[in-house]
C-alpha cells in the first residue's frame, strides 16, 4: 500500500522509461537491483556498524539513475519491517512469556518484583537500540537518495516534507508490527510496573512529608508548598523531588522508549489506572468507617503530593527528552495529557496537569461519595459526631452531582434496615430526626430530604405507638424512653426552641426585605430548585426545613398530636402531687407558638387548673385554720386537712378520666367530704365532686418490728387500711369492704404480696386468704423488696392509667360509628363503601364529628366482617343474620 | 344541605308553594332558621336512636335528605308477627315537630289498621301528635300497634275480622308475607 501512495511521479514518467528501455539496460538494472538487496539486507542485518552502508548507497545511485527510487525506498522499509519484526518484536515479547499468566504479577515477592523491573527496562532497552538502528539506516537511506537527487538535476530535491513521510511511515509500521504480536497480559504488565513504582513514590513522600512535619513544626505550612500552584520552589520539595529523580527518571524512560514505541496510549492507559487505582486505595484508607473527620483536604493535599507530583515530574522529563526530536511522540493520546511542556518552569502548571487535577480531584469526590453514601445509614445513626462526614458528602455532591444516586441507596438501606418489624417506634423516629439535621446541611432545600422521608414517614403511620412516641419525645426532656438514645427528646425540645428564635429572626429579616436594596440583592442570588424538586410541593422558600412540620407531617394533621399530647398531660398532671408545673407549661407555651393558640386552648385550662387548685388548696387550709375544728377528737386516726391535697379540674375540657367505684376508709371519706364542703363554701355554687379512684396515697405502715413508707394508689391504700383492725380477710369479704369487684381486687392484692406485706392462701371453698404478715422474718425473701419502696406503683398496668389513652376515645368515636353503620344498613340492606362514607359525613356530626379517611372505614369495616357483624358481598356491605 | 331541603319542603307541601310564592318574599329567611332548627332537632332524634339500641326498631335518613328516612320493624314476640320484618317510610315536614310526619309502610302489612297502600291509622300520627314524639317513639307505637290494633276503626276489615282467630291471621301474615331483600 505504500507503493501506491508513494509513487504518484513514477508512473508519471514510466511510459517514457518503458520506450526507452533495452535489453542491456533491463539487465543493468537487475544486477543492481539483486546487489542492492544482498547489499541492504547485509545493513540491516549489521551489527549497527553500518559497515555496508556505502554499498548500498553505491547501488542505490545506480538504481536511482532508472528513476527507480520509490521502488527502493519500498523494499527497505518492507526489509526493515521483516527484520523488526524478527529480531525486535518477538525477542521482545519473549522477555515477557514468564508473566502470561496475570497471577504471577500479583505476588508481593520483591525479588520477582525487581526482576520484573529489570526485565522490562532490559527489554525496552534492547528494542529500542534494535529500532534507533534501524533509524539510522533509514537515515542514511534518505542522504543516499538525496546525494541522488543533487547528481541527477532533473530530479526536485529530496524535501523534507517526503524525509518526515518516510519516517512516520517507518513509526506506523512499528507500531503495527509490535501491536498486531501484542500479547494480552502485556498491558497487565505496565499496569503492575506503574502500580509499583506509584506506591514506592507515594510511600516515599509519605516519609518525606513526616520528615518535613518535624521540620516544620511550628509554621505547620509544609503541606500549603505543595498545595497550590506546584511550587516547585519549596527547598524540600526540592529535595524530595531529588530523591525521587531516579525513580522517576527511570519511569520517565521506561514512558519515552513505549512512547516511542508507539505504545503511547497504552503506557498512558497504564499509569493513569494506577494512580486512579492508588488514589482510590488512599481514599478508602483515609475515609474508612471513620465519620468523625472530614478527609476531604487530605484526599486533596494527597493528590497534590503524590500523584501530581509524579505526573509532574514525568512531564518534566519527557519534556527534556522531547528536546531531542524524537519523531515518535507525534502520536497524540486521546487522554488528555499532552501537557505544553514550554509552560513548564515559569511556576504555572501547565495545562496537561491542571486537567489531569480535575481529573483526579473528580474521582475522589465520587469515590468519597460513593463510600459516604453506601455507609450514609451508619453515617446518620453517628448523626451528630459524624457531621465532618455529612460537610464532606456535600462538597462531594456539589461536584459531582448524583444526588439521586443518594436518594436512591439511602432509601434502600432504610427499608432493608430501619423499617422493620424488630426496630423501636422511638429508634426509627430517632433516625427519621437524625436523616432530616443531616440532609438539611446537604440540601438546604429539603428536595431529597422529601424523598427520603416519604417512606420512613409512610412506615411511620403504620404504627400504633408513633403518636405516642412523638409526644414523649416533644414534652420529656432526657427521660421517658429508655430503650432509645436519651438525647432524642432533648433534641425535639431544642427544636422548639430552636423555632421559637427563628420566628424571631424570620421577623427581623423580613424587615430588612422591605429594603429595595436588600430585595434586589435576594433576587440576584436567586437560585433554581434542582431538577428533582417535584414542583406541586412549592417553591424554595416555602419548602424550608421544619423538623416539627416533618414530624407532624407523620401523623397528618396537628389535631391528632394535640389530642395525643393532651392525654398525656392528663396523666402526667394528675399524678402529680406538688403543683409544679414549671416545665410543663414552658412545652406547653414552645407548642402554642408551633401548633397555635386555639389548639392548645384546652391544655392551656388543663395548666390554668392546676394553678387554681394550688391557690385554692391553699385557701381552703387557711379557713380551716382560723375557724379550728370544735370535734378535737386527736384519736389514733390523727388526720387533718393538711394532709390533703386536691387537684381541682374543669372535666369538660379534660380526656375522660377513667372511673372506678371505691370505698375508702371512713375518716379518709369524712376529710373528703368537708374538704367538698370548704370548696362548696369558698366557690359557691360549684361543688365539688371527687374522683376518689386517681391520686397518690402516701402512706406509712408500722409494724412490731419495723416500719416502711409506700406511695401507692387510693385503691392500694383502701386495701392495705382494712387489714388495720383484721389480719385476715378472704377476698370476697375484702372486695365487699372496698367495693371493688373481686377480680379487681385480685389484681390489685397482688402489689402488697410482691412487697411482702400481704400472704395468699387458697381454702378449700376456692376462696382466697389474705393474710396480714406481721414480721419480717416470716418474710425474709422479699425483705430486701420491701426496703426502700419508694418505687412508685410497681406492676402497673393497664387499668391503672387514670385518663382514657387515646385509643379507648377512637375505640368509643368507632362504636358510635359502628351503630350508625348497622342503622343504615338495617334500613337500606347493603351500601357501598362510598355510600357508608357519605352517609356518615352526612349524618353523623355528633361529638365527635366523623373526619375519617375512606381508608380508614374500610379498615374499620374489615374489622367489622372479621368479628362476623358485617359480609362484604361485591363490593357492598351488609348485616350478618 | 340547604337546596335539598328547599326541595323537599316543595314536596311535602304541595300546596303551598305554586300559588303563593310570589307574595312571600320576606318568608324564605323565617324558613332557613327554621329549617336549621328542624335539622338539629332531626340529627340529634338520629343521634339518639342510633345509641338507644332499642332492638327490632331502626330508622335512617336517605342518603342525601334527612326529611326523607326509611324505617325498620320487627314483628314482636309473642305476636303473631313474629319474624317479620316491615319496611316503612317516614317524611318529615318542614315545620316537624309542630307536624307529625307521614308514616306508611313500604311492605305489605296484612294489619287492622294498615290498607293495601299502607297507610296508617294511628291516632298519635294524626290528630293526637305532639312535639315531643319523636322517631323512636313513633316506631314503638307502630310495632306495639301490630300486636295490638285497634278492631274498631279498621282500614283492612278482613283482617280485622280474622284477628280473632289468631292461628288462621298468622297463616295470613305468613302467607301474604313478601320480606325486601
Amino acid at each position: 500500500m505504500a507503493a501506491t501512495e508513494g509513487s504518484p511521479s513514477s508512473l508519471m514518467c514510466d511510459l517514457t522509461i518503458l520506450d526507452s528501455l533495452t535489453e542491456n539496460s533491463i539487465g543493468e538494472m537487475a544486477d543492481s537491483w539483486n546487489a542492492f538487496c544482498v547489499a541492504a539486507e547485509a545493513l540491516l542485518g549489521g551489527d549497527g556498524d553500518l559497515l555496508f552502508a556505502p554499498d548500498v548507497a553505491l547501488h542505490l545511485r545506480n538504481i536511482c539513475s532508472h528513476g527507480l527510487h520509490s521502488l527502493v525506498v519500498e523494499h527497505f522499509l518492507c526489509s526493515l519491517e521483516d527484520i523488526f519484526e524478527k529480531n525486535g518484536a518477538s525477542r521482545f515479547w519473549k522477555h515477557f512469556d514468564a508473566y502470561s499468566n496475570s497471577a504471577v504479577l500479583d505476588m508481593e515477592d520483591p525479588d520477582q518484583q525487581a526482576l520484573l523491573q529489570d526485565v522490562l527496562h532490559k527489554a525496552l532497552e534492547e528494542i529500542s537500540s534494535e529500532k534507533q538502528y534501524q533509524e539510522k539506516c533509514l537515515l542514511m537511506l534518505v542522504h543516499a537518495l538525496e546525494m541522488c537527487s543533487e547528481s541527477n538535476p532533473e530530479e526536485k530535491r529530496y524535501s523534507d516534507a517526503e524525509r518526515n513521510n518516510l519516517f512516520s511511515k517507518y513509526q506506523l509500521a512499528v507500531s503495527s508490527v509490535l501491536m498486531v504480536s501484542l500479547p494480552r497480559h502485556f498491558p497487565d504488565v505496565l499496569h503492575w510496573y506503574f502500580k509499583r513504582r506509584l506506591e514506592e513514590l507515594s510511600a516515599m513522600m509519605a516519609t518525606g512529608c513526616q520528615y518535613d512535619n518535624k521540620l516544620h513544626v511550628d509554621d505547620g505550612m509544609d503541606l500549603d508548598c505543595r498545595t497550590g500552584e506546584m511550587d516547585i520552589d519549596g527547598t524540600h520539595l526540592h529535595r524530595t523531588i531529588l530523591g525521587n529523580n531516579k525513580l522517576i527518571r527511570n519511569i520517565g524512560e521506561v514512558v519515552r522508549d513505549l512512547r516511542n514505541l508507539g505504545f503511547t496510549s497504552l503506557a498512558e492507559d497504564a499509569y493513569a489506572s494506577a494512580i486512579f487505582l492508588l488514589l482510590k486505595a488512599k481514599v478508602h484508607e483515609l475515609a474508612g468507617d471513620e465519620f468523625r473527620f472530614s478527609i476531604l483536604e487530605s484526599i486533596k493535599e494527597w493528590i497534590q503530593a503524590v500523584p501530581l507530583q509524579f505526573l509532574h515530574a514525568l512531564f518534566a522529563y519527557l519534556g527534556d527528552s522531547k528536546s531531542f526530536g524524537s519523531p515518535s511522540s507525534g502520536l497524540k493520546s486521546p487522554l488528555a495529557s499532552h501537557p505544553s511542556f514550554r509552560c513548564y518552569g515559569t511556576g504555572i502548571p501547565s495545562e496537561g496537569l491542571v486537567r489531569w487535577q480535575l481529573r483526579l480531584e473528580y474521582f475522589a469526590y465520587e469515590t468519597l461519595q460513593d463510600l459516604r453514601i453506601a455507609k450514609l445509614f451508619e453515617i446518620i445513626v453517628d448523626y451528630p459526631d459524624s457531621s465532618p462526614a455529612i460537610e464532606d458528602l456535600k462538597q462531594c455532591l456539589e461536584y459531582t452531582g448524583q444526588h439521586s444516586k443518594l436518594v436512591d441507596s439511602f432509601i434502600a438501606a432504610l427499608k432493608y434496615r430501619l423499617l422493620t418489624a424488630g426496630a423501636s417506634t422511638n429508634d426509627i423516629l430517632h433516625q427519621y430526626v437524625s436523616t432530616i439535621k443531616a440532609l438539611r446541611t446537604i440540601d438546604p432545600a429539603g428536595v431529597f430530604l422529601e424523598a427520603v422521608g416519604e417512606p420512613i414517614r409512610e412506615y411511620l403511620r403504620g404504627r400504633k405507638d408513633t403518636i405516642k412516641c412523638i409526644v414523649t419525645m416533644l414534652t420529656d426532656g432526657a427521660g421517658g424512653n429508655p430503650s432509645g438514645p436519651g438525647s432524642t427528646g432533648d433534641s425535639l425540645l431544642e427544636e422548639l426552641n430552636r423555632d421559637e428564635e427563628n420566628q424571631e429572626n424570620s421577623s427581623l429579616a423580613d424587615d430588612v426585605n422591605t429594603d429595595d436594596k436588600q430585595a434586589w440583592i435576594n433576587a440576584q442570588s436567586w437560585e433554581p430548585d434542582p431538577v428533582e424538586a417535584d414542583p406541586l410541593k412549592g417553591g424554595r422558600y416555602q419548602r424550608k426545613v421544619d423538623i416539627l412540620g416533618m414530624i407532624v407531617g407523620i401523623i397528618g394533621s396537628k389535631d391528632q398530636l394535640v389530642n395525643e399530647y393532651r392525654v398525656m398531660l392528663a396523666e402526667k398532671l394528675l399524678n402529680k402531687s406538688d403543683y409544679d408545673i414549671d416545665s410543663e407549661i414552658r412545652t406547653l407555651e414552645l407548642l402554642k407558638i408551633h401548633f397555635g393558640e386555639s389548639s392548645m386552648q384546652k391544655c392551656e385550662i388543663m395548666l390554668n387548673d392546676l394553678i387554681n387548685s394550688k391557690r385554692i388548696n391553699t385557701n381552703i387550709k387557711a379557713t380551716i385554720k382560723q375557724q379550728p375544728q370544735p370535734v378535737a377528737d386527736a384519736g389514733e386516726h390523727e388526720l387533718s386537712l393538711d394532709n390533703l391535697g386536691a387537684t381541682i379540674i374543669s372535666s369538660n375540657f379534660w380526656p375522660p378520666i377513667q372511673d372506678e367505684e371505691l370505698n375508702i376508709p371512713g375518716p379518709v371519706d369524712q376529710l373528703l367530704s368537708d374538704y367538698a364542703n370548704r370548696f362548696h363554701e369558698i366557690k359557691t355554687p360549684r361543688k365539688l365532686l371527687w374522683k376518689k379512684n386517681l391520686g397518690t396515697v402516701k402512706l406509712e405502715l408500722q409494724f412490731e418490728d419495723r416500719t416502711v413508707p409506700f406511695t401507692v394508689t387510693p385503691l392500694h391504700a383502701s386495701i392495705i387500711s382494712q387489714f388495720e383492725d383484721q389480719t385476715s380477710w378472704t377476698s370476697k369479704n375484702l372486695a365487699v369492704a372496698v367495693g371493688v369487684p373481686v377480680d379487681v381486687l385480685n389484681r390489685r392484692i397482688y402489689f402488697w404480696i410482691n412487697k411482702g406485706i400481704l400472704a395468699e392462701s387458697i381454702q378449700e371453698s376456692g376462696d382466697h386468704t389474705f393474710t396480714l404478715v406481721e414480721a419480717l422474718a416470716e418474710s425474709g425473701k422479699t425483705g430486701v423488696n420491701s426496703g426502700g419502696c419508694e418505687e412508685l406503683l410497681a406492676g402497673d398496668e393497664d387499668g391503672e392509667r387514670s385518663v382514657a389513652s387515646v385509643e379507648d376515645q377512637l375505640r368509643k368515636e368507632m362504636t358510635v360509628y359502628e351503630k350508625f353503620i348497622t342503622g343504615m344498613l338495617t334500613n337500606f340492606g347493603s351500601m357501598a363503601l362510598d355510600r357508608i362514607h357519605n352517609t356518615l359525613k352526612m349524618f353523623c356530626i355528633g361529638d365527635p364529628p366523623y373526619d375519617k379517611s375512606l381508608q380508614q372505614l374500610q379498615s374499620f369495616l374489615a374489622g367489622l366482617v372479621a368479628e362476623e357483624k358485617l359480609e362484604l358481598r361485591d363490593g357492598m356491605y351488609l348485616l350478618k343474620k | 344541605m340547604a337546596t335539598t331541603t328547599n326541595v323537599h319542603h316543595q314536596d311535602s307541601n304541595p300546596n303551598t308553594p305554586a300559588v303563593a310564592a310570589p307574595a312571600k318574599q320576606t318568608v324564605p329567611t323565617a324558613k332557613t332558621v327554621d329549617t336549621q332548627s328542624v335539622l338539629k332537632r332531626l340529627q340529634s332524634e338520629l343521634m339518639a336512636l342510633m345509641m338507644g339500641g332499642d332492638s327490632g326498631i331502626s330508622a335512617f335518613p336517605e342518603e342525601d335528605n334527612i326529611f326523607c328516612w326509611k324505617g325498620t320493624i320487627h314483628g314482636s314476640k309473642d305476636t303473631v308477627f313474629e319474624g317479620t320484618e316491615y319496611k316503612l317510610s317516614l317524611s318529615f315536614p318542614s315545620d316537624y315537630p309542630f307536624k307529625p310526619p307521614k308514616v306508611k309502610f313500604e311492605t305489605a302489612c296484612f294489619h287492622p289498621n294498615v290498607d293495601v297502600y299502607g297507610n296508617i291509622c294511628l291516632d298519635i300520627l294524626q290528630d293526637k301528635w305532639s312535639s315531643a314524639y319523636d322517631v323512636r317513639t313513633i316506631l314503638l307505637s307502630i310495632q306495639s300497634l301490630l300486636g295490638e290494633p285497634n278492631i274498631s276503626s279498621p282500614l283492612n276489615t278482613q283482617a280485622a275480622s280474622l284477628w280473632a282467630n289468631q292461628e288462621e291471621y298468622r297463616k295470613m301474615v305468613e302467607k301474604l308475607y313478601k320480606p325486601s331483600t
